[in-house]
């Protein structure tokens, strides 16, 4: 096969993983953190697309807007976290896992309502930066400029997500909050003003995923299932909690997907889940070593 | 008594029976149905394909507005719908619950194809006529049809062979199909790619993608197709997801390198959400245009709609639009409520549609509409994605005929 076309399809393969990354990398850091699988992450997900379209399109489209719907649509990804987090399920965090899967299930077919309700059941489209619009010409591939641009944003984000928890204190509390929970409360620490922090991170990478997938895709009611599941499988093979396992979660599953459709594109769909069920068979809690 | 007295009363006697028929007060002898006539519409309204089922439910209560002016046989229809959330479990028993405890006289749906199969199956099995308005899979009137089910939107069948002899015209021989893996999905290109095999023998598949419903970034899927350098691709998706195809295409300029064709690529209610930004030269077919042809009666339909609901229908308004006149003017003809006789009248009904008159054929209760084919083309003073030069295919010459039916019936 033409080395231009599985090189071309490696780099649209990794732009894929970097909205899957930015998205599980929420999801891990919530799991690491606060021991909350949260299952309307996917949710924050949706609001951040809708939020971008709302944006872009109440700025008329221009330039200036669809730049301002990828940076400002997080944060309604980030409020809607933070609200519920403090609203409900700070109430919860002692209970056990199944109840917060079932919690967090709920406040999810809550949500997907309240998206219709404000933006109805139609789905939506968002246009990309014009600087961003159509293909690059890479050794002679065609690649699109906003895949290369993703490519960008990925490991900015995951770089960011590193100095966050490990340079700044509210980071570090965070990670200690992490391992022993008790022991940062008996140090005079605000341990669920840390939990919040920490939740509005995660909530802020969801709408942040949405947001930048927004010119890519139609915005529907739904999107929220798909990716939710796709992050779940992405943190498990990674390593629970692990912020560089989402981050090699991602590629795999992006890389395998994209490359599948080359080898076999009748049955390119159960390439990323054949790669998921034998990392499982091989290292059961993930590549890299699981938080949890 | 005198021959003058024997024809003055029996004068009398005729006029007094012609009055009995002829006078207004005859209109009182016709049996009323004594009671409203209550329909039950299970449908999609929550997610993505909520659009379709909105605009149908839309055109179905236009039409109720119209017929129950005057009413029909003395009674109004009425209806009840439910929300089956694109499951066809919770369409199944949402569609019990419909016959069961509302005890409705007829059941309408869905724009899901398994759904639509499911409900099916319950409607042979409990004897209530069942007329499906969007969803399309060929299965529902041709090899899973019965004498309870009905449909009043185009199928499969007969979309695949439009598209393909349309598309066939063209010089390409070598084909990539990529679809949606599902019912829909897998029956559009089934018929699509048998009829242009009928069409071009000498066609061939250079390959087959497929993905799963819902999948949100389609650019691995279309730059791996071009990578196979087909000269052609047919692509097997509606609603979101063909949109979807349609935005993809855009980003990775695919139309100008593999001229590509999708059912309802040209349809107004799926392109409506991407305003302007689809690629032009996409080849489409669909049942229904608001803007063409331009006749009274569709002028007329797409007016009314636009004053009740602020946007031009699209083809499922349509659709639902003719259903209501559909179980209308059955139930005029049959003077009852009597399920078979229902069905009985619906058997090869003609009503008069918003593009003129259409018929519910007999043999596999399928209805006849004709298809328009198209390609996609910006029209700024619409602020819209037209279909530039509309062709019309009879109905009749893309349907599967009785005999195909009959045979994949027996298979």
């Amino acid at each position: 096969m033409d080395l231009q076309v599985i090189g071309s399809q490696l780099l649209v393969g990794l732009s894929r993983a970097m909205i899957l990354f930015i998205v599980s990398a929420g999801l891990s850091f919530v799991l690491g953190v606060l021991r909350v699988p949260n299952v309307f992450h996917g949710s924050l997900y949706m609001i951040g697309a809708f939020a971008a379209f709302t944006i872009a399109t109440g700025l008329g489209s221009n330039a200036a807007g669809l730049w301002l719907a990828l940076l400002a649509a997080p944060l309604a990804g980030a409020v809607v976290g933070l609200v519920v987090e403090r609203a409900l399920l700070s109430r919860l965090y002692e209970r056990e896992h199944l109840m917060l899967i079932l919690f967090t299930w709920g406040i999810m077919l809550i949500l997907n309502d309240v998206v219709k309700l404000i933006w109805g059941a139609d789905y939506r489209s968002v246009l990309a930066p014009p600087i961003l619009r159509g293909a690059a010409h890479i050794l002679g591939a065609a690649v699109p400029r906003y895949n290369l641009f993703l490519l960008l944003v990925g490991p900015l984000v995951a770089v960011g997500m590193w100095a966050f928890t490990h340079k700044t204190r509210l980071g570090r509390m965070a990670r200690a909050a992490a391992v022993d929970r008790e022991m940062v409360g008996v140090l005079g620490i605000d341990v669920s003003r840390i939990l919040a922090a920490a939740f509005l991170v995660g909530s802020y990478l969801a709408g942040l995923g949405g947001a930048l997938v927004a010119p890519t895709t139609s915005i529907t009611l739904g999107m929220d299932h798909t990716i939710i599941i796709e992050a779940f499988l992405i943190v498990t093979i990674g390593g629970l909690g692990n912020l560089w396992g989402a981050l090699v979660g991602a590629l795999l599953f992006g890389v395998t997907q994209s490359l599948g459709l080359l080898i076999w594109p009748q049955f390119a769909i159960v390439f990323p889940y054949a790669a998921t069920v034998l990392v499982l068979l091989v290292r059961p809690t993930g590549l890299l070593r699981s938080v949890w | 008594m005198g021959k003058g007295w024997v024809a003055l009363l029996m004068g009398v006697t005729v006029t007094l029976a012609a009055g009995m028929f002829l006078s207004p007060s005859s209109v009182a002898q016709v049996p009323t149905l004594g009671r409203n006539v209550k329909v039950g519409i299970v449908d999609t309204y929550s997610g993505p394909p909520a659009v379709f089922s909105n605009d149908a439910l839309n055109g179905f209560k236009l039409a109720l507005g119209e017929i129950n002016r005057d009413g029909v046989l003395g009674a109004r229809i009425e209806f009840v719908t439910r929300d089956e959330r694109f499951s066809p479990e919770i369409g199944l028993s949402m569609a019990r619950e419909l016959i069961l405890q509302e005890r409705v006289d007829l059941l309408v749906g869905t724009i899901n194809s398994a759904t639509a199969l499911a409900i099916s199956a319950l409607a042979r099995e409990q004897k209530i006529p069942f007329i499906v308005w969007i969803s399309k899979s060929e299965a529902i009137t041709g090899a899973q049809g019965h004498r309870y089910v009905f449909s009043t939107t185009e199928n499969t069948a007969m979309a695949g062979k439009a598209l393909a002899e349309y598309f066939a015209r063209k010089p390409f021989l070598r084909f990539w199909i990529g679809a949606e893996d599902y019912e829909y999905g897998h029956a559009i290109t089934n018929s699509f790619w048998r009829f242009m095999k009928r069409a071009k023998p000498e066609a061939t598949l250079a390959g087959q993608t497929w993905w799963r419903t819902g999948e949100p970034d389609l650019v691995p899927y279309l730059t791996s197709i071009m990578a196979g350098r087909p000269e052609a691709a047919f692509f097997g998706t509606g609603g979101a997801g063909m949109a979807n195809v349609l935005r993809t295409m855009l980003t990775v300029g695919f139309a100008e390198r593999v001229p590509s064709a999708i059912h309802t690529a040209i349809d107004f209610t799926a392109l409506r959400p991407l305003g302007l930004n689809v690629p032009e030269g996409v080849t489409g077919t669909t049942d229904y245009l608001w803007y063409y042809p331009e006749t009274p009666a569709n002028q007329a339909f797409v007016r009314a709609f636009q004053a009740a609901y602020g946007t031009p229908p699209g083809f499922p308004a349509f659709h639902g639009y003719n259903t209501a006149y559909f179980i209308a003017e059955a139930i005029r003809k049959a003077r009852s409520l009597d399920r078979e006789k229902i069905i009985d009248a619906l058997e090869g009904l003609r009503i008069r549609s918003p593009v003129g008159e259409v018929e519910m054929r007999a043999c596999d209760h399928q209805v006849i509409y004709p298809i328009i084919a198209g390609v996609t083309k910006k029209n700024l003073q619409l602020n819209a994605i037209v279909a530039a030069n509309p062709v019309i295919l009879r109905g009749a010459d893309v349907m599967p005929t009785c005999e195909d039916v009959a045979r994949a019936r027996r298979r």
